[in-house]
């Protein structure tokens, strides 16, 4: 294989970029709105949402820029983060009256927030570098 | 904004999509069809946050509403710089990603015209 199919930006990982890219600018914006206009009414939530928004980011620069092990271990963050904070959100919907891109798994976003992490851990995965 | 000239956009946006995914399905690269499409895309988007800016004053939530309409007008052209750089299918999938962002957004739009949250 040549250096090119190693990399984890190109072919498929193009599309993780891209994705991965919108969520990072829906999650961080959303989540600046919410705390500049109204983060007394759920600080939680809406702290969460910006945690969300920084994983995003630190995910996208990471697949851009090749960073394979930076990139594991973010989309592992990225799905305990969905998981936990999907949890939290049906048990405890007090604390998350506003929904955040992990809220309900991602219901609010077609659920891609829950499958992304999934398909990005599988290609990141397939990418072993040759030992 | 009207919900005619969005509809349209919403539809056209949708239809780049599809198109990005048939050839990423036929596992060709970015061709004059999917770059033209991008190119009328941007124009029509171009047209509406004219349209949008010209009745600012209708929106409550201005901060949100503008972001998406640049996030609207930045969208074709990435996808094209990526379907120039990619040259396999997966740079019709970007472009698809990209058709289907921007229909979600138009319809956000919309819905931030018509007063909702």
């Amino acid at each position: 294989m040549t250096q090119g199919d190693r990399q984890v930006r190109s072919g498929p990982g193009r599309l993780l970029v891209a994705v991965y890219g919108v969520f990072a600018l829906a999650a961080t914006s959303r989540a600046g709105v919410q705390i500049a206009t109204k983060f007394a009414e759920a600080p939680l939530a809406y702290l969460l949402s910006a945690f969300a928004g920084i994983v995003y980011i630190v995910l996208t620069v990471a697949l851009a820029r090749n960073n394979r092990r930076l990139a594991l271990v973010a989309c592992a963050i990225e799905l305990a983060g969905v998981l936990i904070v999907g949890t939290l959100s049906l048990v405890d919907s007090q604390a998350f009256p506003d929904a955040t891109v992990w809220s309900g798994f991602g219901s609010g976003y077609g659920f891609v927030p829950l499958v992304l992490p999934v398909f990005g851990l599988i290609w990141l995965l397939r990418r072993r570098p040759a030992s | 904004m009207t919900a005619a000239y969005s509809g349209w956009i919403i539809a056209a946006a949708l239809l780049l999509a599809l198109a990005g995914i048939v050839t990423a399905v036929r596992d060709k690269s970015m061709g004059v069809v999917l770059l033209a499409g991008l190119a009328l895309l941007e124009v029509a988007l171009l047209v509406q946050a004219g349209i949008a800016l010209a009745g600012l004053d209708h929106v409550r939530n201005k901060a949100t509403f503008i972001g998406y309409l640049a996030g609207t007008l930045v969208i074709p052209p990435a996808a094209v710089w990526w379907g120039m750089a990619e040259r396999t299918r997966w740079g019709p999938g970007v472009i698809a990603v990209a058709g289907f962002t921007v229909a979600v957004m138009t319809g956000r739009l919309m819905q931030i015209w018509n007063g909702a949250a």
